[in-house]
């Protein structure tokens, strides 16, 4: 696998969250300011699709279902939050927003760490 | 049955009864298992049973949303044991609040009942034990040859008694609430379960205190003003409360919030917002203390609450609609850290 181009710049806007589809895998983009972050699609509390449920405000993510929160820029939980996110490398090339898929990041739901 | 919880730093073990739900028998044996509404919708209490058999009691249990059948997931609020069980819980289990008090199973009896409007009924049930509880918190109940607990939050609040005061709204369909509408329920009794909850006020937080109530939700927020006022907790925090009802004649508690109102005039501020009809001409005359608004309460709300909340805590309670078109401005447009939110959704 490689750098696959996602969409187009200018279609993620800061404080939005943009759906993608690149060979079968699901991601979500969002702007940054300085760059652009992609993850998996879905919270990795309650696999909730954060197109629908997520808010994006001052590079914070919040997941409406239970309040999980994010710094996007790192995935690095924030509150009660108890899992970071996973993230795909990113970057920007002839105006697209490339995305480096190796495999398909998925959350351990089954994951029971409670250090 | 023997309920065994591997996490990497520790087995939890604990008895659970017959038909007990698991949720319950954990909570009770002090194993501080993940869980918030307690009544199968949210889905925070998620396990999979690796050995042993379940009956998953409530099969289309709103929480199951995006469970997986394949891995056994199932909640814990729903589910009762039939053999001993092996589970995972993916959740952290971790302490709240050293006061936390274990919750666990009462036999309760109604000691007073009132009709409060046409819709809304008031009852007391006292439990033989001195039930002391954080205010905001629930207590779960069944009626008698019910199916399933619903939630109910406290309206009253002591440090100590031996009595949960309730509210309960005329709910179409609602189980438990066709049964305490149907007839006077005085001397009947319920099964209860609890203290749980953490849409809670502690007063050694020193929080402001923003509130936003739809209907009955308002219960476990007169439970905090209670607690407040009886530590004269508004002599120097302020509180503002909306509060939304349909009509002039919907309204209750007005008494009770005129009392504390009354006491701490500058820093108490409770706002009455009618959805249906305007304000009689009484209520805006402005003579007994309280504001009196027209609309829809997250509408009036919204616009008096902080930017970035400063020290206050903002609790949201009532239907599930209400709460979730409450939390996306405040976190986008108010710029309320998540933390400094607290919400119970009734469903």
């Amino acid at each position: 696998m490689s750098w696959k181009a996602a969409c187009p710049t200018g279609d993620v806007k800061q404080d939005k969250i943009k759906e993608c589809t690149i060979d079968g895998v699901e991601i979500i983009l969002v702007n940054v300011g300085d760059g652009f972050r992609a993850y998996p699609p879905v919270c990795p509390h309650m696999e909730q699709y954060l197109e629908g449920s997520g808010i994006c405000a001052n590079n914070v993510m919040t997941c409406d279902r239970h309040l999980w929160q994010w710094d996007m820029k790192t995935g690095e939980p924030l509150g009660p939050a108890e899992k970071p996110l996973l993230i795909y490398d990113t970057k920007e090339e002839d105006g697209q927003v490339m995305v480096f898929i190796d495999e398909e990041l998925e959350y351990d739901f089954d994951d029971d760490d409670d250090d | 049955m023997l309920i065994e919880i591997e996490k990497k730093s520790k087995t939890y073990r604990f008895e659970a009864n017959a038909g007990e739900k698991i949720l319950h028998a954990g909570l009770r044996a002090g194993v501080p298992l993940p869980f918030e509404c307690a009544t199968g919708t949210c889905g925070s209490c998620k396990a999979r049973v690796n050995q042993g058999d379940i009956d998953e009691g409530w099969p289309e249990a709103p929480g199951k949303e995006n469970f997986k059948a394949a891995k056994r997931e199932m909640l814990m609020c729903q589910c009762v044991a039939q053999t001993d069980c092996n589970l995972t819980v993916p959740s952290k289990i971790k302490a709240f609040r050293e006061d936390d008090i274990n919750p666990d199973h009462h036999q309760g009896k109604i000691t007073d009942y009132e009709m409060l409007t046409s819709d809304v009924l008031r009852f007391e049930v006292k439990v033989p034990i001195e039930g002391a509880f954080h205010a905001g918190q629930f207590f779960v109940l069944q009626a008698p040859e019910l199916e399933g607990y619903r939630a109910y939050s406290m309206v009253n609040y002591s440090q100590s008694t031996d009595t949960l005061e309730f509210i309960i709204k005329k709910f179409p369909g609602g189980e438990l609430s066709n049964w305490a509408f149907e007839s006077n329920r005085l001397n009947e009794t319920l099964d209860v379960f609890g203290p749980l909850g953490r849409a809670t006020f502690h007063p050694d937080e020193g929080h402001d205190l923003f509130m936003i109530a739809g209907g009955s939700g308002v219960a476990g927020l007169m439970s905090i003003l209670e607690h407040a006022n009886q530590v004269n907790y508004f002599q120097d925090h302020k509180v503002e409360l909306y509060f939304g009802v349909r009509t002039p004649n919907d309204l209750f508690f007005a008494e009770r919030f005129r009392a504390i109102k009354t006491q701490h005039p500058d820093n108490v501020s409770i706002n009455i917002v009618f959805s249906n009809e305007p304000p009689t001409s009484e209520q805006l005359s402005g003579n007994d203390g309280l504001n009196y608004l027209t609309g829809f309460v997250h509408e009036r709300a919204l616009p008096a609450v902080l930017e970035g909340g400063g020290n206050t805590m903002h609790y949201l309670a009532g239907p599930a609609p209400m709460v979730d078109a409450l939390i996306r401005p405040l976190i986008l447009d108010s710029k309320i850290p998540a933390d400094r939110i607290r919400y119970d959704k009734f469903n």
